[in-house]
């Protein structure tokens, strides 16, 4: 139980800070343009792939460099010749744009790298046991994503509330006209940010394909739960964004885990229903069935009760 | 009368289609139309009348569908007597209870938050589809015959001809009433609240409760659609509710043009052609279809019927005709140069083997064929770029106001 | 009689207390202008008897009903209308449909998705002839987002008056316009309220001392004075607050 319980920690705080990762970004973006970017995970997507055509001419640790980069620039070019126009026709023509480019760029993942699985694997230098608990395994890989999400949180902290240049983008972002009329290019700042933010959805993407498998969908499989982590936590909230991160994060880990579902619950009422009754479905449910639903219906409820989402104070 | 003549030439055109077009192909394409133009309609009830962006409007299509098709497996069963022409108003009503339940808490806002519930429901309906397997049958859905009920005048619907006619009724009637909806005291009180909620609440109306009426309309027209889908496939299964569904009407909408009723028809025609018509020549249309929204968005906000309509000013001026000539200067080398483009796609699509590409035989492998193609879209881009100043200049002549304060269509 | 009555109302955002402790009534039929300095909390006061804003304490009662804290629909419909100091019309509709939205309530028209708008003549009547008093019948068929700055004003008031509410409330209907503007503003103003109640927040004092049966004067969100012209004319706490301001600010131009 114990040992269940420990590995399921870990690999929620593994998930959780990945999911972080992304939605660090996509919280910036929101503070700053105000819509939600729809095609925030296809930038992950794009950071795994681009790191896997890397990793085979050059290797894994050239793709963490270089992806990200590339995944950035691409978001910059993104933000300065599409969502600044769009931005003209209001944030519905935003949103829907973002639906529209990841639509677009899954396509073009399948026109360039094919339907299927890649291959990408994760460096061999990695490829060790960090540490044995209850005979079982946690690569050193994990370990090594954990470094680098909480590394990238402690850098982002230290460069938005120490830096200058942190300082004047959290201007920017509440007073632009203000920050505009002390001299500062706001339009480079944003599409800076849009960069960075993209950027940072790359290195996840980069750090996660080898897990996670790189695969033409694994945009969607992120997205709709990034999304949920953005809004559960507050739009625009970084702090809100990690806490709702490890929360997510964890809850699915647990809830895979756990092997309880409605079986135990009647049980433990009392309560015994034939296998031919209508509802069986329902009187058989078990938590790891459940498990993906589980973000969704807290979104929903959060949304319901509070829909500034945990830590935001910001509507709409 | 040109309303009255409008609505005659659409039902003309609806039930004459087949008489036209009879091949199985046609048919089949017809009945696709049909489902895409209600759902599409629907949607437009939300987003563009009402200013609601869904995420997630499969939901009422698909529980409208699962629940006809079982309305079918009844029929069939003899559980239930009904003829099955009623099959459309089971899913409506299902789409209708479900958006009742739905919309009790998720229209008290627009904007963000609406969407994100319409999202979050989307998802959760569609996960929950794939768990309670013995009313959604799981991967698999769920199927049934649509021959058993009584028949309607002698017809027992064994023909996908006849369902086209037994949908095509739909459609019209479906179109009517949400044409009729848009004149009502609701209907219009949906785009003020679209506009403006606060200011409507000053006039006396419950922003929420407006929402909540479009919101319901819309999922029972939702669930017509749903119905007609599963008359015509005699099947369902879980994709026809989750995001990929909600996704695509949400694209037949815009790319249609929100601002106008007859948008979303545009928008489906257009896309279930594509979807068809398409596929048949290249396996990258999903490809083009992304590409073809993405610009959409950025260069025809207001979609095909917003572009339709920019032209309505010069044509109640007379000075239609005068545009013709330079849209054809910028036209063509604008056709060419998006030709090259797709060509390049399909070049590097087909790697290493001849392919038909309009007339032409393409080869990747062929160097000369890329450098051609290379300089035939230069040239176009080039000639496209300098003929944009002509037609810039006639289309200003041909809007030119008489009265400067007069502005274009709205 | 008095048709609208405030008990201690008060409002606080936050730490700031804004409105403190204000008794007011207004009579039925009369001409009630609202005066004091900017930031003083006129259009907060208007927030809170049309139900934008939540009171922090007191009561509210329009027409022997209390209506505070009830949602503005529901005091619009007992007859209670406003127009904005920031014009909130709506703007991709017809500026036709922004007056005839305004008078559908009233009409009895509701929610309903049975009745077509088209078929309702008389409503449309209505509708065409409130845009001829507000000198916008040319420009019925245009979206009233793209109206020039006075004519949105006047569609404002347009708005606000649609519904034939009993009680009209304007919050500066008039700001902005040119002195022509302005007249023709004040004299439909005049024509429209005719049996009816009027309570207007305005600067300027010259429309004030015309229009006006009575005058309150709110000053930090307290009312110093109310009572006739004249009276409040006269009254010195209010030349010393208010009205040599005003005359400063008025000398200089009537700003919003
Ligand atoms: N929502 C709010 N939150 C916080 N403070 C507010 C809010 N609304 C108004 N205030 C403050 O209340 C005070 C009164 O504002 P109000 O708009 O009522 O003044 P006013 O008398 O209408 O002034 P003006 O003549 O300029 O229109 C101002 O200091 C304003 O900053
Ligand atoms: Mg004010």
């Amino acid at each position: 139980m114990l040992e269940v319980f420990v590995f399921s920690t870990l690999n929620g705080l593994v998930t959780g800070l990945l999911l972080f990762m992304l939605a660090s970004g996509l919280t910036l973006i929101f503070s700053m343009m105000g819509v939600l970017n729809f095609a925030h995970a296809s930038f992950y997507m794009l950071g795994a792939y681009f790191a896997y055509s890397i990793s085979l001419k050059l290797g894994f640790w050239a793709g963490l460099l270089v992806a990200p980069i590339l995944v950035g620039t691409f978001g910059a070019l993104v933000e300065r010749y599409a969502l600044r126009r769009v931005h003209a026709h209001g944030h519905v023509a935003e949103l829907v744009f973002t639906f529209g480019l990841a639509f677009l760029i899954e396509e073009a993942v399948q026109f360039f790298w094919g339907a299927d699985t890649k291959n990408y694997q994760s460096p061999d230098l990695l490829d060790f046991p960090l540490f044995t608990l209850f005979g079982q395994e946690f690569s050193a890989y994990r370990g090594f994503m954990i470094t680098i999400s909480v590394g990238i949180f402690l850098a982002l902290y230290y460069v938005l509330t120490r830096s200058r240049i942190g300082i004047i983008i959290q201007a920017a972002i509440t007073h632009p006209h203000t920050v505009a009329s002390l001299g500062h290019n706001v339009p480079l700042i944003f599409m800076a940010v849009f960069g960075v933010g993209t950027g940072l959805a790359g290195v996840a993407g980069v750090i996660a394909g080898p897990v996670l498998t790189t695969f033409p969908g694994m945009a969607v499989v992120l997205g709709s739960i990034v999304f949920v982590i953005v809004v559960i936590g507050g739009l625009g909230s970084l702090g809100g964004a990690f806490v709702a991160s490890l929360m997510i994060g964890l809850l699915q880990s647990y809830a895979i885990a756990s092997n309880l579902g409605m079986p135990d619950l009647l049980n433990w009422l009392g309560l015994e229903f034939s296998r031919d009754h209508p509802l069986n479905d329902l009187w058989t449910l078990t938590l790891p069935q459940i498990a993906p639903v589980l973000p969704f219906l807290l979104l929903v409820l959060v949304l319901i009760f509070r829909p500034t989402g945990l830590a935001g104070k910001r509507e709409e | 009368m040109g309303k009255f003549a409008a609505w005659v030439g659409y039902l003309i055109v609806l039930l004459g289609l087949p008489q036209l077009f009879d091949s199985v192909l046609a048919i089949t394409i017809f009945n696709q139309m049909a489902i895409a133009i209600v759902f599409a309609l629907s949607y437009n009830m939300l987003l563009g009348q009402g200013g609601m962006l869904s995420f997630g409007h499969a939901v009422y299509f698909g529980l409208g569908g699962f629940m006809a098709v079982h309305a079918l497996i009844m029929i069939e069963f003899e559980t239930v007597y009904f003829s099955i022409t009623l099959i459309p108003l089971v899913g409506g009503l299902i789409g209708l209870i479900a958006a009742v339940f739905v919309g009790s808490f998720s229209t008290h806002k627009a904007g963000t938050v609406f969407a994100m519930i319409s999202l979050g429901i989307g998802e959760l309906v569609a996960a929950s589809s794939l768990i309670f397997v013995s009313f959604f049958g799981g991967e698999a859905g769920v199927s049934a015959d649509r021959t058993f009920g009584p028949p309607f005048f002698g017809v027992e619907f064994f023909q996908d001809v006849e369902i086209y006619y037994l949908s095509a009724g739909w459609v019209f009637v479906s179109t009517v009433f949400m044409y009729l909806f848009t004149q009502t005291p609701a209907g219009r009180m949906a785009n003020a609240v679209r506009d403006n909620p606060e200011r409507a609440e000053f006039i006396g109306y419950s922003a929420r409760r407006v929402r909540f009426i479009s919101f319901c309309t819309s999922g029972f027209f939702a669930g017509v659609a749903g119905g007609l889908f599963a008359l015509n496939y005699e099947f369902i299964t879980e994709e026809n509710l989750n995001a990929v569904t909600s996704g695509r009407v949400l694209l037949m909408a815009y790319i249609g043009g929100l601002g106008y009723f007859i948008g979303p028809i545009i928008g489906a025609v257009v896309l279930t052609l594509m979807n068809s018509l398409l596929s048949n020549y290249t396996e990258l249309w999903m490809l083009y279809l992304g590409m073809m929204f993405v610009l959409t968005v950025l260069f025809l906000p207001r979609g095909f019927a917003g572009f339709i309509m920019m032209h309505q000013t010069a044509w109640l001026r007379g000075k239609l005709s005068s545009l013709f000539l330079p849209y054809l200067i910028t036209g063509t080398p604008a056709i060419m140069f998006g030709g090259s483009i797709l060509a390049a796609i399909e070049m590097l699509h087909h790697e290493g083997e001849p392919f038909g590409f309009l007339f032409l035989t393409l080869d990747s492998g062929n160097t000369l064929h890329w450098l051609a193609l290379a300089a035939v879209g230069a040239a176009s881009y080039f000639a496209c770029r300098r003929s944009l100043g002509q037609l810039n200049v006639a289309w200003e002549e041909a809007n030119r106001m008489d009265n400067p304060t007069e502005g274009g269509p709205g | 009689m008095s048709i609208l009555s405030l008990h201690n109302v008060s409002k606080s955002f936050g730490k700031t207390e804004i409105i403190r402790g204000v008794n007011l009534d207004i009579q039925a039929g009369e001409r009630h202008a609202i005066i004091g300095p900017n930031g003083a909390g006129k259009s907060t006061l208007f927030h809170l008897i049309s139900g934008k804003y939540q009171l922090s304490s007191g009561r509210i009662t329009f027409r022997d009903q209390e209506i505070q804290n009830r949602p503005p629909y529901e005091i619009a419909r007992l007859g209670l209308a406003r127009s904005f100091q920031v014009t909130n019309i709506f703007p991709r509709l017809s500026v036709f449909e922004n007056v005839r939205c305004g008078m559908l309530w009233q009409q009895g028209l509701g929610y309903s998705f049975r009745h077509l708008l088209g078929r309702q003549t008389e409503l449309n009547a209505r509708a065409i002839h409130l845009l001829e008093e507000i000198n916008l019948a040319d420009r019925a068929d245009f979206p009233a987002g793209e109206l020039a700055y006075a004519q949105q004003r006047a569609l404002e008031l347009g708005v606000a008056i649609a519904s034939g509410a009993d009680l009209i409330m304007l919050d500066e209907p008039v700001a902005g316009m040119s002195l022509s503007e302005a007249e023709a503003a004040v004299s439909l103003i005049r024509k429209i309220t005719k049996g009816k109640t009027l309570v207007m927040v305005e600067h300027d004092m010259n429309i004030v001392f015309d229009i006006a049966d009575r005058i309150s004067v709110l000053v930090y969100g307290e009312i110093i004075a109310s009572d006739s012209p004249q009276a409040v004319r006269a009254n010195p706490k209010v030349q010393e607050a208010y009205l040599g301001e005003a005359a400063l600010a008025a000398a200089g131009d009537n700003d919003a």
